[in-house]
């Protein structure tokens, strides 16, 4: 092996410009196949974490316009969730359906406290499952809890950043304070962490107690529910359009209407980004190499040149006892040595290229106002990935190097002899 | 050693060339002897023949006792490898390679350790006075150095023949004489049995045996042990 090393050492020392160039092509292969996978792995793991904020076993319901006459009436009524499907869901599906909220809110809210306030707040009767479904984390104090709800308690779950306007000395002790909305006072039961990631700019209060304020009579709002035993994409249909026939029925719809309701799934809606993530996985890989191939067509190029020049050389190993596989092996150890070293220069200076990306758009976050956006995060590769490049340069070194290594492995050295 | 019976080649073509046209042979054990004839006679396809280069398409040729005939490309090197010296022309010493590397060669491709192969070929170097041009390249030994250099490689796989095709073909008189008598020593001395093919009547001179072939066919035989075959051969070479 040693010696075969040394072998292909000279003849590479031989030929600088013409290696460094193939070299060239099959390290910019790499780079741009590690790049590609990094940045879309950035892609992947923002759109993961901007979705990983929900329970993925829950869905939310919304009221919504009917699309179709049924039973006399006509279409585009307004559908309104109430209590009724509100005990449809909690008590109708005992199978699947865990636990049971809804959600009523009410916009530009302002909080008052003494001569702090912070204005435009979306305040929210929700029940004490919305913590989970919604994943957000207490930071001080609790949330709102079943008590609340019984006793229709003003108590007032806050974010850190209402928090940090209304005391801005010392945030977390206004837990247990009262402050005021534009018209009643409530108690901080709790405060959770700002998401910078999420929409609006929610403050919790009993859904019982918004819905005396608001007078909104037996109307529920959104009903947000966590489920269980839906495991596939087909359980998970059959679930809703059973579930949407009941609601529907309840309201006078067609029990197939899809606009009289709108239901979000959040699991399905995590499969179908799954196979959206793996689809995109895929489509970096072809790219890549496609790319490679380029490159690999370069080494082969040149090893066939390699051969050619070396036609005489190889007829005088052969007549002085070279074998066809020894020649075979001298030309494909060649090619892999060339395609995997300069392979390596490119995926270090792609995993760099990557690293760079991390320290930069890596770390912006798009922000619109309502809510931020991560574009990229963490956009490197795994080390899976490197060893899949490796194995691949392998490969495609000893597919480089096949041709012309057959070419050579067939020379005739009486032909070869000749050559000169 | 060597026996030929009724070798027959053709080169197949636009014009098919019977090459060979039925040659019988026989090289005894430790004979010094020069195939002669112009150019186009088929001498040099003959040597390949002899050599394991090339194939022939009737006839037999027993080499040491073994048949020659059909073999694999990966036999015919293996035999060639071990049966076999070749000496050329022009010397066809790999040229990004050093002397002495050149002579390890045929003994890597059979597999001998990288030690041993080059405490071999330093020897082989030695007897031939090589020995302080061992790590120089062909490119800066002359035409002489080069063909010793050869000459080493041939015999460190202590071959059963030693075919030397033209060896003083690209070498002036004066160094033509030197391995002349350099081969000529080496087979009164080690007993290899040596074929020279050339066209040139003075080197065939050197040689105990002259097989005059011409058109394909074996003419006369001569015995040359007082290497008295031409009038101007004696003591040196014709150039």
């Amino acid at each position: 092996m040693r010696d075969i090393f040394i072998e292909i050492l000279t003849t590479i020392k031989h030929n600088r410009l013409r290696t460094a160039l193939t070299g060239f092509s099959v390290a910019w292969g790499i780079f741009i196949l590690i790049v590609l996978l990094g940045a879309g792995n950035g892609l992947i793991n923002a759109t993961m974490g901007n979705s990983s904020r929900f329970l993925a076993t829950s869905m939310v319901v919304y009221g919504g316009e009917t699309s179709k006459a049924y039973d006399g009436l006509g279409e585009n009524r307004d559908v309104q969730l109430n209590d009724k499907d509100f005990n449809i869901t909690s008590k109708g599906f005992p199978n699947n359906v865990k636990s049971v909220g809804a959600e009523l809110s009410q916009q530009g809210e302002t909080l008052v406290n003494g001569s702090d306030y912070t204005t435009g707040i979306n305040l929210s009767g929700v029940y004490p499952n919305d913590v989970e479904i919604n994943k957000r984390t207490m930071i001080c104090g609790r949330f709102i809890n079943e008590l609340d709800l019984k006793e229709r308690r003003k108590s007032i779950v806050i974010s850190s950043d209402m928090a940090k306007e209304l005391l801005p000395q010392s945030p977390l002790s206004l837990n247990g304070q009262m402050i005021r909305t534009t018209t009643l006072a409530f108690r901080v039961v709790g405060i959770y962490e700002s998401q910078k990631n999420s929409m609006g700019n929610d403050a919790f209060i009993p859904f019982t107690t918004f819905r005396a304020i608001y007078n909104k009579g037996d109307k529920t709002g959104n009903i947000v529910f966590s489920f269980s035993n839906l495991n596939s994409e087909a359980e998970n249909e059959a679930f809703e359009s059973d579930y949407r026939a009941r609601i529907n029925r309840q309201h006078r719809a067609a029990p197939d209407d899809e606009n009289a309701i709108w239901i979000w799934n959040r699991f399905t809606q995590a499969l179908s980004m799954d196979t959206a993530t793996g689809l995109l996985r895929t489509a970096l890989w072809v790219i890549g190499i496609l790319t490679l191939i380029s490159g690999i067509v370069g080494v082969s190029n040149i090893m066939l040149i390699t051969v050619r020049e070396r036609t005489h050389e190889f007829g005088i190993r052969k007549a002085i006892g070279a074998k066809p596989w020894s020649i075979l092996r001298l030309i494909i150890i060649e090619s892999i040595v060339i395609t995997t070293f300069f392979g390596y220069i490119g995926m270090v200076l792609g995993i760099a290229a990557n690293l760079y990306m991390d320290a930069t758009i890596g770390q912006e976050t798009i922000d619109n106002g309502l809510f931020a956006i991560q574009m990229f995060t963490n956009p490197t590769v795994g080390i899976d990935v490197c060893v899949k490049a490796t194995l691949l340069m392998i490969v495609a070194g000893t597919l480089a190097g096949m041709v012309p290594a057959r070419k050579a492995a067939k020379i005739r050295p009486i032909e070869a002899l000749r050559a000169e | 050693m060597i026996h030929l019976k009724d070798i027959n080649k053709t080169y197949q073509g636009a014009q098919p060339l019977h090459v060979l046209k039925g040659i019988t042979l026989d090289i005894a054990e430790g004979e010094f002897v020069s195939i002669m004839g112009a150019s186009g006679s088929g001498k040099s396809t003959l040597l390949n023949i002899l050599g394991i280069l090339d194939n022939y398409d009737s006839g037999e040729y027993l080499l040491g006792g073994t048949l020659i005939k059909d073999l694999s490309e990966t036999r015919a090197a293996e035999y060639r490898n071990r049966m076999i010296g070749f000496i050329f022309q022009s010397f066809n010493l790999i040229s990004f390679k050093t002397a002495v590397e050149n002579v390890e060669l045929p003994l890597y491709y059979q597999g001998v350790a990288r030690r041993t192969r080059h405490k071999l070929a330093m020897e082989y170097l030695d007897r031939l006075g090589l020995t302080q041009w061992a790590d120089h390249y062909p490119n800066e030994m002359s035409g002489g150095q080069k063909q010793r250099v050869a000459i080493a490689r041939a015999l460190i796989t202590k071959p059963q023949i030693i075919l030397a095709d033209e060896p003083t073909g690209a070498l002036d008189s004066k160094t033509s004489v030197e391995v002349m008598e350099l081969l000529k020593t080496l087979n009164a001395e080690e007993g290899v049995t040596t074929i020279v093919v050339t066209h040139e009547s003075g080197v065939a001179n050197e040689t105990n045996k002259i097989v005059h072939i011409k058109d394909g066919i074996i003419g006369k035989i001569e015995e040359n042990l007082d290497h008295t075959a031409r009038p101007f051969g004696i003591n040196g070479i014709m150039k």
